[in-house]
């Protein structure tokens, strides 16, 4: 860019991220505001008066700790389901050789082409039959069973191990399951981390799930617990911002702690796809 | 051995539904009662309503709508996005993240706040195009959209002094889908980073203009990533279910001009039980989705540039 188009760029810059911020000061002012406020007022930023009680009200007229208890179970579990199954899957399509690996790998691949709605029904009726309906297994279960996209990026990432580590590890007499433990893992240590923050976002997130096995309010994580206060809540605006604020809220908090790994996550994934 | 967790998962998770949709896509099938044969009968009430403002012929025209305008556009804004912040410039770390952030918003979350933003009474988005002369919308309580032959209409009537209501529910799921566009910018900025810059410096010492380098350098470089950006973006905008489920409380209105294919799929089959015609949809729907992937790998032969190996 020459010289003289800065000023230019500088106030696009502006104007742009002024634009996709502004939603999220909005959604954060209003949360803020007095009911009363928030009908007769609803477009100044600032707060006359900064209700904090509305956030209180917020986690009273919902089960909120509740909510939040169920997701965080369903978090852990299905970010400890991912990260341990596909890192075995992942090592035994990179790092042991056998016959039809490849194969097996573009079968990987291929899975993520698909859309779920192919396979919803019939998970539905069998996830039924084991009688795991309304229950939290419903959804953590078939995360012990690996997920494409993420052996995907943890294969790359174990391709690049160097192979004298390994060579280095059998002579000391370890086996698959030793190199897989001792070596692979404590080297794998950021590819980890970004499954785990992935699983953990999508986890947390996750409204179809939910709203397909679970039908029990008490068993209901947040984002389905949100989406039920809006339809009963509709008109409370207030309240519903609070509500989506302390939502929102820890994603934004684990975003800004690591956001290297996020935009890294994204970014290598995204190229070498 | 080490692979065998996802070989399991394959037969259960991918394999067998598999094969039992496709099965049950022929079949009249309730979850009750055992699955009882009817031939091709489903498909061909699929057929029948293609072209038809019901069941499966408007589903496929509002996803249609949706994935045509909201992909494309999607990449257009996400690589202008990405041109603009690699831009070196102060505090371009802040404006990155600026725009980044909203694609980290859960979606209940983000449908929550635009079901807000464009409220037609007190919403913020009317109120800012109200300064660019644009009158309020009525977004997400109109079913038509802005794309349609009836704008035509609604712009002759607007010179009679009706008032000018181009926008609608469609409208406003693309727009809160564009403010998601953040991890497609990253993608991008990634791969202009890779740009060798000696590219650039021969383009300038043989005069080119800051749009030239941008036609036949930036956008030739970066049409790999665009066309993964296209086949990701496509795949996901027909899957987009969520931000749909909660703009409109499960239901696809106004006027049913939110019912995707994914929302009618999963109402045939989880409000009206009627698990074949369902699955038929989902076939149609694979299908469909697969011939466009392939339709854009051909096309992708004379616009995709791929560096070779340095």
């Amino acid at each position: 860019m020459k010289t003289s188009s800065r000023p230019l760029t500088y106030f696009l810059l502006w104007l742009v991220s002024a634009i996709f911020s502004l939603p999220l000061i909005l959604m954060l002012s209003g949360s803020l505001k007095s009911s009363e406020q928030l009908t007769r007022d609803p477009y100044r930023i600032w707060p006359e008066q900064w209700n904090w009680s509305n956030y209180l009200a917020a986690l009273e007229s919902m089960p909120f700790l509740s909510y939040l208890a169920n997701t965080m179970v369903l978090c852990v579990g299905c970010v400890m389901g991912t990260t341990l199954s596909c890192a075995v899957v992942a090592y035994g399509l990179s790092r042991v050789q056998w016959r039809g690996q490849k194969w097996i790998f573009s079968l990987v691949v291929g899975t993520m082409l698909l859309p779920w709605h192919v396979t919803m029904i019939p998970r539905f009726v069998l996830i039924s039959q084991l009688g795991l309906y309304n229950s939290f297994w419903a959804i953590i279960g078939p995360t012990l069973l690996g997920d494409a996209f993420f052996i995907f990026l943890l294969r790359q990432f174990f391709l690049t191990i160097p192979e004298q580590l390994f060579e280095a590890g059998r002579i000391d007499g370890l086996s698959h399951w030793g190199l897989f433990w001792k070596i692979l893992l404590p080297l794998s240590r950021p590819a980890l981390a970004t499954v785990a923050l992935f699983q953990f976002v999508q986890t947390w997130n996750d409204f179809g799930g939910p709203l397909l096995y679970l039908n029990d309010p008490k068993k209901f994580p947040l984002a389905y617990g949100l989406e039920r206060f809006v339809s009963s809540y509709g008109d409370q605006t207030h309240l519903l911002l609070a509500a989506a604020v302390l939502f929102t809220l820890p994603i934004v908090v684990l975003f800004f702690l690591a956001q290297r790994t996020f935009i890294q996550g994204i970014s290598t994934t995204g190229i070498k796809g | 051995m080490f692979c065998s967790p996802w070989i399991l998962g394959f037969l259960l998770l991918f394999a067998w539904p598999f094969v039992a949709s496709l099965y049950w896509s022929l079949c009249r099938f309730d979850l009750i009662n055992p699955p009882e044969f009817v031939g091709l009968e489903n498909y061909r009430r699929l057929a029948s309503e293609i072209g038809t403002d019901r069941g499966f012929g408007r589903a496929l025209s509002n996803t249609l709508y949706f994935s045509l305008i909201s992909v494309p556009l999607s990449v257009a804004v996400g690589v202008m996005l990405a041109v603009a912040l690699s831009t070196k410039i102060k505090g371009q770390s802040v404006y990155r993240t600026l725009v980044f952030l909203p694609s980290v918003i859960p979606v209940v979350a983000a449908s929550v706040l635009w079901l807000w933003l464009l409220d037609p009474e007190c919403g913020m988005v009317n109120y800012l195009i109200s300064w660019l002369g644009i009158p309020g919308q009525n977004w997400l309580n109109q079913s038509r959209s802005v794309i349609s032959p009836e704008s035509v209409g609604v712009l002759t009537n607007w010179f009679n002094g009706q008032p000018l209501k181009l926008f609608g529910s469609k409208d406003a799921l693309i727009l809160m889908t564009v403010w998601g566009v953040g991890n497609f910018v990253v993608i991008y900025l990634a791969a202009l980073s890779d740009i060798p810059t000696a590219l650039y410096e021969a383009a300038e010492i043989d005069g080119a203009s800051a749009l030239r380098k941008f036609w036949h350098v930036t956008i030739p470089m970066l049409s790999p990533v665009i066309f993964f950006n296209l086949v990701m973006g496509l795949i996901r905008s027909v899957q987009t279910f969520a931000s749909i489920y909660v703009l409109s409380e499960g239901t696809g209105e106004p006027g049913g001009s939110l019912m995707m294919i994914s929302l009618q799929l999963f109402l045939s089959a989880f409000a009206d039980f009627e698990m074949g015609y369902a699955s038929a949809m989902a076939w149609i729907l694979f299908v469909l989705l697969l011939a466009c992937t392939s339709l854009l790998f051909r096309t992708s032969r004379h616009w995709v540039h791929y560096r070779a190996a340095a």
